[in-house]
């Protein structure tokens, strides 16, 4: 894998070129004088690390000054969404991180009720689903609009990628919400087995208790059934919410499945895809010679109608004059 | 190391350094090159959201300074010329340029004038100048790849274009393996050698400074060889999958396009058939063809299996598993659909055009003698209605090449026959072939019967008996590796260039057949590298050869050779 770097050398001519360039055009080029004095410092800053080819974001100031420097107008409005649904995914994938933690937390047994826990659950899954939701919207809003058939392909493929994110996310958040609903679930069937357990101690001591006199459950047996009654209906309003927020998301992947690549397949193929680029333009250049020629016949013959008219007039109008005079 | 992962650690290296929105845009060869070892989706990954041709995309001159632009080209002087063109009316924020292989001086020298706005960030050299099909598999296609067969005389630039191209590669799959090999070549061979010559030249006197890797004990090996000098196997019908695919409907760059051969929906005109994506393409990529039917039906069994339990959905649980498997199983079903569609309409063609017969024969030819049996095999099938006019040709080839000195009478005679027989026979093209590839001009003992060692061999996998009638023949190459296992390969037929010996046994071995590789032979490195002798070896070569582009390159030197005499 060896890699030979050939910036140093082509910054060198490059510099050579302007110093023999610029006394010849020097009125020229001074309002663009500054920028040019801050690309040969950049430049220079750069070559002396390139012996170790290191990445040019992370430490480089450069590239971005120097585009604003002699591009003109902002990118299009699509990047900003593009951004935005970008951040929210990195959103979703901190709050996914932390409900992971709650699910872990909630499943663990605990002395408390573990009610604050649900709650943050509830609210993380809402808060992500929601993130997913919004994003999803965007997302949809991205391909449309016009643009050069180029502009529209990198639409295209942003919108795709994202998808992809998306949808990976997506699928995440329900692997992970279905196991724990799954735990949950088997905790339930536990807490029924108890509850079963004191159905039979209860009637066990009734059994016992008959013989004496009629006094049902004892006060303590009460409590504790109540509880349990009372743990294992919040289970199931639980249960349910996980399960709707899992159906809500089957809902978001479906509608992402339209958009995303699938691995292996020849739409897959980087030839393919700019095949088709091709084929589609130049198609669409074909329709637009088409209409061209079209067009041009239009006129040419309204052209010649209207000559043959006037020829026509003057006739007359020259019939007219000989007759008359 | 293995060549489609070099080759995607160079594309990696390429995209990871450049942050944010990225075009990328590429030529038509490197095309291919990035094709067959990324995907894209996983150029998406990458936030590269426009993939384009460099001669396309000065088309259009709308500016797009949010995206950066890469550029991964060929260093050829028209790349250049679209470079300048596209860097005095800078298009995109940065401009990053990479190239495949080692750049001229005076290329730098154009760019750097004409960057008059200063946007070209970085000029690199990545080797990745080679269109790894397989892992142990590469070629370059050569335009006009026919040029190897004709003399030097008849059209020297294009000969000398066909070998820079060649030589240029085999820098690049030597650096990308960060290796200096020594240089054998085949003796009989002008181009072979010729190659040789300039590999050397470069890799040992221009470039010295680049090739100077750390020195291991051993150097690897370049081997270049002819394809002549075994043109019995691109002649062959093929029975192992990649290789039957390729003969009977053609594989380009691990894309097939089955649109020649029926009618299929839009999205399935043409299939992927690659070893690193498709898991049960590279489990059977090698097997015989029968191998295959059983393999395919238990693909479909298990597809079955799941499809069922796909379809019984009856509580809440069912459907979210089903949704989570769900990507899972389209994508089963499109590679059982893809793997299914291929050997349907390959048992068609069999079937269609009596290969089992034919193939028969072909292999008798190829294997073993008996030359009466053989005349009689042929001059059958030759009359035989339902024989296409290629299998036609390629019978009387085979018998040609193995029977040319024996007996000319009856060679005559099937020559006429085949002229009779089919209108589209090219005269002259048999001979031409026995002209090109006759004994006379081979190496090695392609068919065992020089020297008593292989009579005897020979006579002894006779009475051995073979397993398989249809895929008894081994290629040329095979003979050749073993040699090189065995460091018996002989110094006269296979001399070494310039004064750098091997010392013992080499590790790496890259052998490059100027003018083609088959699957067949692609198949035998496999296998080859797969029982671990110590010596692995990388099979590479001008173009992928079926029997059909053999033909092609044959006729169109034929062609040229003619006009060139004629007007001389």
């Amino acid at each position: 894998m060896a890699t030979r770097n050939r910036t140093v050398e082509f910054r060198k001519y490059r510099d050579t070129v302007k110093s023999l360039r610029t006394p010849l055009s020097s009125s020229a080029s001074a309002s663009s004088g500054g920028p040019v004095i801050e690309m040969v410092n950049t430049s220079l800053l750069r070559s002396s690390n390139r012996s170790s080819y290191t990445p040019l974001s992370t430490q480089d100031p450069g590239p971005s000054s120097s585009s604003d420097a002699f591009t003109v107008g902002l990118p299009p409005s699509w990047v900003d969404d593009s951004e935005e649904i970008a951040t929210n995914i990195q959103r979703a994938k901190v709050k996914m991180s932390e409900l992971t933690k709650a699910h872990a937390k909630a499943l663990m047994p605990s002395f408390g009720d573990g009610k604050d826990d649900q709650r943050q659950i509830e609210t993380l899954s809402r808060e992500i689903t929601a993130l997913l939701r919004k994003s999803e919207v965007r997302l949809k809003k991205l391909s449309a609009g016009r643009g050069s058939s180029e502009e529209s392909n990198v639409r295209k493929n942003v919108q795709r990628s994202l998808a992809t994110d998306l949808q990976n996310l997506s699928m995440d958040l329900r692997r992970k919400q279905s196991a724990y609903l799954k735990r949950l679930q088997k905790q339930q069937e536990g807490y029924d087995g108890i509850d079963l357990e004191i159905n039979f101690n209860g009637s066990k001591s009734r059994l016992q208790d008959d013989g004496f006199d009629d006094v049902g459950f004892s006060e303590a047996q009460m409590t504790k059934l109540k509880k349990n009654e009372h743990i294992s209906a919040e289970r199931e309003r639980e249960i349910d919410q996980v399960a709707s927020s899992v159906h809500e998301l089957a809902q978001i992947m479906k509608d992402l499945s339209v958009l995303v690549i699938d691995q292996g397949t020849i739409v897959d193929r980087i030839d393919y895809n700019i095949q088709s680029v091709a084929t589609t333009v130049e198609e669409g250049f074909k329709q637009l010679q088409k209409a061209e020629r079209t067009q041009k016949k239009g006129g040419m013959i309204t052209c010649a109608t209207v000559l043959v008219i006037m020829c026509f007039v003057m006739l007359v109008l020259l019939i007219i004059k000989e007759i008359i005079f | 190391m293995v060549l489609t992962s070099s080759a995607r650690d160079y594309f990696n290296r390429i995209l990871q350094d450049i942050s944010g929105m990225k075009v990328l845009i590429l030529d038509s060869q490197t095309v291919s090159i990035v094709s067959v070892v990324y995907s894209q989706s996983e150029l998406l990954q990458k936030e590269v959201f426009l993939v384009e041709l460099v001669d396309s995309i000065s088309k259009s001159n709308e500016p797009m300074s949010h995206l950066k632009a890469i550029y991964f080209l060929r260093p050829t002087s028209e790349n250049i010329q679209y470079m300048r063109r596209q860097l005095a009316s800078p298009r995109f924020g940065e401009y990053h340029l990479f190239f495949s292989n080692i750049m001229k001086d005076h290329h730098i020298h154009l760019l750097a004038d004409s960057d008059e706005q200063e946007v070209v960030q970085q000029v690199q050299e990545f080797y990745a100048d080679f269109v790894a099909i397989d892992p142990y598999h590469f070629t370059f296609h050569v335009p006009s790849n026919y040029i190897y067969m004709l003399p030097a005389v008849i059209d020297p630039s294009a000969l000398q274009r066909f070998s820079d191209r060649v030589v240029e590669g085999l820098a690049a799959v030597f650096l990308a393996l960060k290796r200096r090999p020594v240089i054998r070549y085949q003796r009989t061979s002008d181009i072979a050698k010729r190659i040789a010559q300039e590999a050397a030249k470069l890799m040992y006197q221009e470039e010295s400074g680049l090739f100077d890797f750390r020195r291991m004990e051993v150097s690897p090996l370049l081997l270049v060889i002819d394809r002549r000098d075994d043109p019995v196997t691109p002649l062959l019908n093929q029975w192992t999958y990649q290789a039957m695919v390729h003969e009977l409907i053609g594989i380009q760059d691990n894309k097939v396009d089955v649109k020649s051969i029926g009618k299929f929906p839009k999205d399935q005109e043409e299939v992927v058939l690659s070893s690193e994506q498709d898991s049960f393409f590279k489990a059977n990529m090698y097997d015989n063809f029968g191998d295959i039917g059983m393999n395919i039906k238990r693909l479909v069994d298990e597809f079955q299996q799941v499809a069922k339990s796909n379809q019984n959905i009856q509580t809440v649980e069912d459907m979210a598993k089903f949704v989570d498997n769900y990507p899972e199983y389209r994508k089963m079903h499109g590679n059982v659909t893809k793997h299914v569609t291929l050997v349907t309409e390959m048992s068609k063609i069999v079937e269609e055009r009596k290969l089992m017969l034919v193939s028969q024969t072909e292999q008798e030819l190829a294997c073993n003698g008996g030359q009466g049996a053989a005349f009689e095999a042929v001059t059958n099938l030759l009359n035989n209605e339902s024989i296409s006019d290629l299998d036609r040709l390629r019978l009387v080839m085979l018998y040609a090449l193995r029977y040319e000195k024996d007996s000319p009478v009856q060679l005559m005679q099937l020559f006429n026959k085949l002229a009779s027989r089919s209108a589209k026979y090219k005269p002259g093209l048999v001979q031409f072939l026995l002209k090109q590839a006759g004994v006379d001009k081979r190496t090695a003992d392609l068919y065992g019967n020089r020297d008593l060692m292989n009579i005897a061999r020979n006579m002894a996998r006779g009475l051995k008996g073979v397993e398989n009638v249809y895929t008894q023949h081994q290629p040329l190459l095979f003979q050749i590796m073993e040699s090189i296992v065995k460091g018996r390969l002989r110094d006269v037929d296979y001399p070494f260039f310039g004064n750098h010996f091997q010392q013992g046994r080499p590790q790496d071995v890259v052998i490059f057949i100027v003018g083609g590789t088959t699957y067949e032979e692609s198949r035998s490195v496999a296998l080859q590298n797969a029982s671990n002798t110590g010596v692995r070896f990388i099979l590479g070569g001008s173009s992928v050869l079926n029997s059909k582009r053999f033909f092609k390159d044959m006729e169109e030197a034929q062609r040229v050779a003619r006009s060139s005499t004629s007007i001389v």
